[in-house]
């Protein structure tokens, strides 16, 4: 796992890098058996239509630069192309809103992922305190992290109940637990997630500075979770 | 290692004699306030160890014979109290680790807190510790307070500042001034204080070697830390884990460090305060957080009376002879987290053939205010015995007519021995309630002036026992 992880990490800071991109974060993520989604990063078109073909239509496109790091601000996820011919003419498209939001941006390829079905969203992050070492966050996506700042933060690593304690601590609690008839969110899900997490900074710690999942779609009880989009800031190289 | 820490704090609170160095004539001065405290102890057959004041400009100091160097000490010195100004400390030092004096609390400010000049005696002075086995408290710290062997090193004169009777709790603060407000409250509040270690830049001793002291310390129930910023928080975590295993901790957290408001790169970044990293480590460790400083000692109260004696779940029966404290006590009840105990139908009986018609049995159980004591005997022994009540808040307005105040105190007293389930009290009023309240802690039952504070620390009983039976 960790010999995984870190061959991605030591690329990314041979290249004078500290920011990984969505699909280098996710290869580390994957190392440690978070769930993400059956994605491929095409550096040429040929590629991205037999990936898409693949994976099958409709497929979301995210353009993978280390210049660009909010991908929504630049245009450069396109999402539900349905067939061959209009990924052709996205591919354009991306890479043309990429030149316009960065001319410099160093491009690495183009991510082709399935469309996910969309889950209740959580966010999963990992900071470092300067005394206490890393620590993990657990929270709701959207305005509930945003505007409410209803999250909640252990020092890593934590313990299995330490993360369902972190669960139903946060005020937003309900939602997971299925609040207005809903059905519940898989908790036992997002306890792996966050045991997985912790695994990964404990055994990374020299290596990570701070990690965002966001969003992670949680699905119905007994149906998992995956990761949507994940950030890794590692420390440079001493 | 642990019983290492327990050989090397032994000379800081019960020393064979204490060295004052920078002892003076000079009223007023520390090193003068330091060595009266230690004389009047000495007097008054507290302080049982030799005293020897040092200071090479003078021959005695009130009929005490004055040593001119540490070199002249004699040999049973075991504690040293500097207080001298800090560019003569590392000096004094080496000459402390030659006459192998192994503890020293460094009282003197004036080092890491004003810059890199002080903090470059800093690590000057830690090294001849390191090399030669010395331990120190402080610098820039007040000190010892010890009312069992007399060890007094507060800088703050008796007539400025009282001092508490001893008592189960240990109070550690990081900040000198903190802890001598805090002594002279909590000896207005009839707060009995074990041990008060004051340790000011932390440069040796700090919060975890003084956990895993106060773990081997049996005088000690329950050690409240007055932090600002914590050093090595690995270090403190792992020690409060050992700690809180066996007796409670409450920490009083203030001060953020510029940590929170630094720029993050990540989304987590931003939303870590250092203060929700605190509040991650105490839950982690099982450390009880306080509020404020009223909330610390309200809860050290509680674990001093009753930590043998923790309540085996999260339901909440009460007493009171007041509609209105009642209700107050219900809202905290939820506000705190716990529940209302719902009573048994036994009990609702007992309670309803005992009472006459016009006293309310339930939750709360109001026995109204032609109350006398002997109603509060009846509520008490039906929640007692009634299963589904784990503890019990009682409200006692000693201003109602018909109530025997001896006797309402006695019963609490009395139940609170024989039952295996806790009780706090709550008596809001004036001075006389007050007096009543300092009995009724004499006797065991902790007393709270408001129903929230009172339900507050029972809060922290219920969640301190939850703890032991479940981990963090």
């Amino acid at each position: 796992m960790k010999e995984e992880a870190l061959k991605v990490i030591e690329e990314v800071l041979k290249s004078g890098r500290t920011a990984l991109v969505e699909y280098e974060a996710k290869q580390v993520l994957k190392a440690y058996g978070l769930p993400v989604p059956e994605e491929k990063l095409a550096r040429t078109l040929d590629e991205a239509l037999k990936y898409a073909e693949e994976i099958g239509y409709p497929v979301a496109m995210k353009l993978m630069s280390p210049q660009i790091l909010h991908k929504s601000d630049a245009k450069v996820v396109l999402l539900n192309i349905k067939t061959p011919e209009e990924l052709k003419e996205k591919w354009e498209v991306i890479h043309e809103n990429a030149r316009r939001y960065r001319p410099d941006a160093e491009i690495l390829g183009v991510l082709i992922a399935p469309m996910l079905k969309p889950g209740r969203e959580i966010i999963i992050g990992v900071t470092e305190d300067p005394q206490f070492g890393h620590a993990i966050m657990f929270g709701l996506g959207g305005i509930f992290v945003e505007v409410l700042k209803d999250v909640t933060f252990r020092i890593v690593p934590i313990t299995e109940r330490d993360a369902r304690k972190m669960i139903q601590e946060i005020k937003s609690y309900p939602i997971l637990a299925g609040a207005r008839g809903e059905e519940p969110a898989d908790i036992d899900a997002i306890v792996d997630l966050l045991l997985k997490v912790s695994q990964l900074v404990d055994e990374l710690r020299d290596y990570i500075k701070e990690m965002d999942l966001n969003p992670v779609f949680v699905y119905e009880k007994g149906k998992g979770a995956v990761v949507v989009d994940a950030r890794i800031i590692v420390k440079e190289k001493n | 290692m642990e019983a290492k820490i327990v050989e090397e704090m032994k000379p800081f609170f019960d020393p064979k004699a204490v060295a004052i160095i920078g002892a003076t004539n000079k009223k007023g001065k520390v090193g003068n306030v330091i060595f009266e405290n230690f004389k009047t102890n000495k007097e008054r057959g507290i302080f049982k160890g030799n005293i020897y004041p040092v200071n090479p400009k003078l021959d005695e100091i009130d009929g005490y014979k004055v040593y001119k160097s540490v070199e002249e000490l004699p040999d049973d010195t075991d504690l040293a109290v500097v207080s001298i100004p800090a560019p003569f400390v590392p000096d004094t030092m080496k000459q402390i680790a030659k006459k192998g004096i192994k503890s020293v609390v460094i009282i003197t400010g004036g080092f890491g807190e004003l810059g890199e000049e002080g903090k470059k005696l800093e690590r000057e002075i830690l090294e001849i510790a390191r090399e030669n086995g010395i331990r120190i408290i402080g610098p820039n710290c007040v000190g010892v307070y010890v009312p069992d062997t007399g060890v007094d090193t507060v800088f703050l004169p008796e007539e400025k500042m009282d001092r508490p009777k001893s008592g189960p709790i240990a109070f550690v603060s990081q900040s000198g001034a903190f802890a001598a407000a805090m002594l002279d409250w909590a000896a207005g509040a009839g707060i009995g204080i074990g041990k008060m270690v004051s340790y000011g830049n932390k440069l040796d001793i700090d919060d975890a070697d003084l956990m895993d002291y106060f773990i081997h310390d049996e005088g000690i129930n329950v050690v409240t830390f007055y932090i600002e910023g914590v050093k090595d928080g690995r270090k403190f975590m792992e020690a409060a884990k050992r700690i809180t295993k066996v007796k409670p901790v409450i920490a009083l957290k203030s001060g953020r460090s510029e940590y929170g408001a630094k720029a993050a790169s990540s989304h987590t970044g931003s939303l870590a305060g250092a203060d929700t990293i605190y509040d991650a480590a105490f839950k982690q460790t099982g450390v009880i957080r306080a509020e404020d400083f009223e909330h610390m000692f309200d809860l050290a109260k509680a674990f001093a009376a009753l930590k043998d004696k923790l309540p085996k779940g999260d339901r909440i029966g009460i007493i009171t002879d007041g509609g209105g404290a009642g209700v107050m006590a219900s809202d905290a009840v939820d506000r705190f987290g716990l529940r209302m105990a719902e009573l048994s139908e036994e009990t609702l009986k007992y309670l309803r053939e005992n009472f006459p018609p016009h006293a309310v049995p339930g939750n709360p159980t109001d026995v109204v205010g032609d109350t006398d004591a002997e109603r509060y005997r009846i509520a008490i022994e039906g929640f007692v015995n009634d299963p589904n009540v784990d503890a019990i808040v009682v409200i006692v307005l000693f201003q109602v007519p018909l109530l025997e105040d001896e006797k309402i105190i006695d019963i609490l007293a009395e139940y609170q021995k024989k039952s295996d389930k806790p009780i706090v009290a709550v008596a809001m009023g004036g001075e006389k309630t007050e007096r009543y309240a300092r009995i009724l802690e004499e006797k065991g039952v902790p007393v709270y002036p408001t129903p929230e504070r009172g339900v507050r620390a029972m809060a922290g009983l219920v969640k301190y026992a939850e703890y032991l039976r479940r981990g963090a």
